[in-house]
């Protein structure tokens, strides 16, 4: 299975699924013009990835590390359909760690953090108070 | 009346409503984008708090998607959805204790009272009371014929400091014309 790249644009978040080292990255701004058409690839690729570690789960846990500044309401839903893949994977047994970062005084994504975070059981999801800007 | 006058009394109008700026007409993906990125440099030359300007951008985008994508007005060129075009109106204010965000746009009738009904729920909800039903509709699958609608106004409503003010004006034609006002 292929590394998945997307490169970050004015619109859209870098998108990184990295198969070998089982690290999984998404940055920047999410309100793409379609947001259906841009998270399908995302979540078909996740979906091969996913299939592929349930019967044979990776050595080391599974990490995502999302580092958002803004995203709007139809990526929100995309997000979701994400973490409801990870969270049913962990269920199944595979370990996973969502590393939820933000920058400490931006409220927006404080609280997005923890309503993502209430939906999961199985895997670890850590809100990363973060210093420096991310951007 | 010269054209000046003419043209200097509009402009001061809308200055006398505290507009930073405003657009009539047909929106675009890509004039959302552009808009978006004037009001962040705006923002962000004022030294305005990030917070502030994160819930103004918010509101911003889900205001403008609905106009391109639920605007009665529209323009469909063939090749599918990223070129839609919607006709509304977006205008960025400040009043004196508050930014605002006002949207416009025709709709049908029915279609116009139906979103008013959910609005007035909203509206009567407090912040937590919100918050709780945006995850509620963000764990439900998304229905074909809505393309996130309801938790776009959801996400005004949240980052509203106010309530959000709306209504409907009746053009007698099965048609009526829609706004929604929040405040940051």
């Amino acid at each position: 299975m292929d590394r998945l790249y997307l490169p970050r644009t004015d619109r859209s978040p870098l998108v990184e699924l990295d198969v070998d080292s089982h690290r999984l990255r998404i940055e920047g701004e999410s309100y793409p013009e379609d947001a259906a058409a841009f998270f399908g690839p995302i979540l078909a690729w996740l979906d091969a990835y996913l299939g592929q570690c349930r019967p044979t789960p990776p050595d080391s846990p599974i990490v995502m590390d999302v580092r958002l500044l803004y995203f709007n309401s139809s990526s929100a839903k995309a997000l979701m359909n994400v973490f409801q893949r990870l969270e049913s994977t962990a269920r199944a047994g595979v370990e996973i760690d969502v590393n939820w970062h933000y920058h400490l005084d931006d409220e927006t994504m404080m609280e997005f953090g923890e309503d993502f975070s209430e939906d999961f059981e199985s895997v670890r999801f850590n809100l990363c108070a973060s210093e420096t800007e991310l951007a | 009346m010269s054209i000046a006058d003419d043209y200097l009394y509009f402009h001061q109008r809308m200055l006398g409503h505290g507009v930073i700026f405003s657009f009539v007409g047909y929106v675009s993906e890509s004039i959302l984008f552009s808009l978006g990125e004037a009001l962040k440099q705006k923002m962000r030359l004022e030294a305005t708090d990030a917070n502030v300007t994160k819930r103004l951008f918010s509101v911003f985008v889900e205001q403008v998607q609905n106009i391109i994508r639920y605007s009665d007005e529209r323009l469909e060129a063939g090749s599918g959805r990223p070129s839609e075009m919607g006709s509304g109106m977006v205008t960025v204010g400040r009043d004196e204790a508050h930014f605002f965000v006002v949207c416009g746009n025709i709709v049908k009738h029915d279609e116009g009272a139906s979103l008013c009904r959910r609005l007035e729920a909203l509206a009567a909800m407090d912040s937590a009371a919100i918050r709780s039903h945006y995850r509620e509709k963000l764990r439900e699958p998304a229905e074909e014929s809505d393309r996130g609608a309801s938790i776009g106004l959801i996400e005004i409503a949240r980052r509203s400091t106010r309530p959000i003010e709306f209504g409907l004006a009746d053009l007698g034609d099965g048609r009526a014309f829609f706004c929604l006002k929040a405040y940051i």
